[in-house]
């Protein structure tokens, strides 16, 4: 981001405190951030302490490979949750990011088997992942149309995208999945490629650091932060709060379709019918993660803390084959703790 | 400091660990058997469920261990990695889906774990052995089953008939469909007058029933790729006094209360076909598989399904436990 800080954003009367300390002082989000890694750390603990043996002796949960299976089937939410992030700190909410997934699968997987591209595996590979991306994206844009320039509440506009997007990932595919094989067509050479795991964690890494320093280093990403803490304050310092917005929900269109992609390749399969309560999965990580559903305040390493909790959570329990009912429950009791703790590091504060 | 958020943290982190203090697994299980199932709220997979327990709890030896993927391939694919690394003795998939579940059983092959394929194919046969019953058997069956009826009811293979259909694209569904057609195909007179899709639920095919009767006045048979659907069809036109004009037929045929045998006892059924659960033949080869090491299953057993009728159901009611 390029534009230049607006003179009166300096000016920290206008704003509320909650950014402004962050900024000058750098307590605030050290402090809550520390919070979060208290949490993640303390699950580990959990799970090094409850972890089963191996045959040979070791801990299961430590083995390299039980590492990476957790990072790589955390990613596809994970990367869902970035931008989550950033709606959730324009007090903001996208409930649609599951069906947009579902709708990428499917369009590129279509690409894919359905269209005979001729053209050299790369270029048709990158075309078809292109036309997911800007599906997602384009998504993305209506819902930040819909929001910032209607002024419909996020949480309605996007229940309808999350419905229409459904209906539409359905329509395209028939209702039928899309198998991907494992030949040497163009299908089969996408799966391949994106499934591996270096592929997939590393997409989450890169987009972690990436999206972590959009919001942290750039003037971009004190306007989300300004305008999901005081709305009013901001519109009066003039910040672009349509633009923003919509940058920030075309984003996440983004990067549903991105994950979309990996879910395609990972799956062996566009699947109209996928990523059903992905939304909820992905609000609940920015949630343990220490964002503030109310705005304002968070960060986007809080919700890669949130989502490797439940990640290693889920693993740990599945460990110790404990019953999937149980997992839920516990889940929820991870979600209201890690919320709770947040509350009373703030009340004192 | 903050005493506040340390306190709650110290209550929190100790509750939190109540579950991981629970007593680890009972060394005393020789075998460990993990089964991962593809969707509990299924009730054909429910009793799938509750059947494999019941074999395996008269092994004192065994630990068996179910995991329930809820319909989704991502989470199935998680829980067999995650079996993998705990490296069962018999690791048992019901696979959600073909292609997304068929490298990662490839994976637990490789790992050394005999795997066995319960129902539903994959694309690659990275199984020990599968373990499946004949959907187009049933699907050739009811079609029989409803020319031998309209034959009954006219002298003559001449009516009309419905078709309930199951979730599109999946292989049940697709062999129940193809297995009728390609016999109802030999006769001009029976017309299938209208098919409408209910994902297997009673509630969509009660909804969709009631839109079919107000468009088709005359029907004969309702086929219901399975019995839920079938029964919510007769509810339908129960509710329309429409119910004694046609017969209902359905498929899966489970044991229990509120399963399609009971159904075809109390008459709202005609007929059901049974659908082998698989699980017995599963138990059975798995038991042999940890056993005996020189032991090699075929590549494939093929279940045969049958026919349930108000002749044979009472019977079939009283020795299916599930």
């Amino acid at each position: 981001m390029t534009d230049p800080v607006p003179e009166t954003l300096n000016q920290p009367a206008i704003t509320s405190p909650t950014w402004y300390s962050d900024l000058l002082l750098r307590r605030g989000p050290l402090y809550s951030r520390l919070k979060s890694v208290l949490g993640l750390l303390a699950v580990l603990l959990i799970a090094l302490l409850a972890s089963p043996h191996s045959p040979r002796g070791g801990l299961i949960f430590l083995e390299s490979g039980n590492i990476t299976d957790i990072l790589r089937q955390v990613s596809e939410i994970g990367i869902i949750s970035l931008g989550m992030t950033f709606v959730i700190l324009t007090g903001g909410i996208d409930l649609s990011v599951g069906t947009v997934l579902a709708f990428a699968s499917s369009v590129v997987a279509l690409v894919l088997t359905r269209l005979d591209l001729n053209l050299p595996p790369p270029v048709a590979i990158a075309m078809a992942m292109a036309a997911a991306l800007v599906g997602g994206a384009l998504v993305g844009l209506g819902n930040g149309v819909m929001i910032a320039r209607w002024r419909i509440q996020p949480f309605i506009v996007t229940l309808a995208t999350m419905i229409g997007m459904r209906g539409l990932a359905r329509w395209l595919t028939s209702n039928t999945n899309i198998d991907i094989g494992f030949g040497a067509d163009l299908a089969s050479i996408f799966a391949g490629a994106l499934s591996t795991k270096i592929v997939v964690i590393g997409s989450y890494a890169l987009l972690s650091i990436a999206l972590g320093t959009l919001l942290s280093k750039t003037v971009f990403g004190r306007y989300v932060r300004a305008v999901g803490d005081n709305e009013k304050a901001a519109k009066y310092a003039g910040l672009p709060i349509t633009r923003t917005k919509i940058l920030v929900y075309s984003m996440t269109g983004l990067l549903a379709g991105y994950s979309g992609i990996l879910h395609a390749a990972q799956n062996h399969q566009g699947n109209p019918n996928t990523g059903v309560a992905y939304e909820l999965e992905a609000i609940a990580a920015v949630v343990i993660g220490g964002t503030s559903l109310m705005g304002g305040s968070g960060s986007v390493g809080g919700t890669v803390v949130g989502t490797l909790i439940m990640g290693v959570l889920t693993n740990i329990l599945r460990l110790n084959n404990v019953d999937n009912n149980l997992e839920m429950i516990a889940k929820a009791a991870i979600i209201v703790a890690a919320v709770w703790l947040q509350q009373a590091g703030k009340e004192s504060a | 400091m903050n005493w506040k958020f340390v306190s709650r943290a110290l209550l929190a982190t100790t509750i939190l660990c109540l579950p991981a203090c629970r007593e680890r697994q009972p060394a005393a299980k020789k075998y460990f058997v993990a089964f991962s199932q593809c969707n509990n709220a299924e009730p054909y997979r429910a009793a799938q469920n509750q059947l494999m327990q019941a074999l395996f709890n008269q092994k004192p030896d065994v630990q068996l261990v179910i995991a329930d993927a809820q319909q989704d391939n991502s989470k199935q694919i998680a829980q067999i990695e995650t079996f993998i690394r705990q490296k069962p003795d018999l690791l048992i998939v019901a696979p959600n889906e073909r292609a997304p579940l068929t490298e990662v059983m490839g994976r637990a092959m490789a790992a050394g774990i005999p795997v066995i394929c319960l129902e539903r194919d994959i694309t690659q046969p990275n199984y020990t052995t599968f373990i499946s019953a004949d959907n187009l058997a049933i699907g050739k069956m009811a079609g029989q089953f409803i020319v031998d009826s309209l034959n009954h009811k006219y002298g003559k293979p001449q009516g009309k008939v419905v078709e309930i259909r199951g979730l599109l694209g999946v292989e049940a569904e697709m062999e129940r469909y193809r297995g009728a057609h390609d016999v109802l195909k030999g006769y001009a007179g029976i017309k299938v007058v209208h098919e409408a899709v209910a994902d297997w639920l009673q509630s969509n095919a009660r909804e969709r029933m009631s839109e079919i009767l107000r468009a088709q006045p005359e029907i004969d048979v309702v086929y219901g790729h399975n019995d839920p659907m079938a029964v919510g069809a007769y509810l339908a036109a129960h509710d329309l006094n429409r119910e004694k004009q046609m017969i209902f037929i359905g498929v899966d045929g489970l044991g229990g209360p509120a399963g399609g045998v009971k159904k075809v006892v109390d008459g709202v059924l005609a007929a059901t076909f049974y659908y082998p659960l698989c699980v017995d033949k599963a138990v059975e080869i798995g038991e042999q598989l940890m056993h005996d090491p020189s032991f090699h299953p075929e590549k494939q057993y093929i279940l045969q399904p049958e026919l349930i009728t108000a002749d044979n159901a009472t019977q079939m009611y009283q020795k299916l436990t599930f």
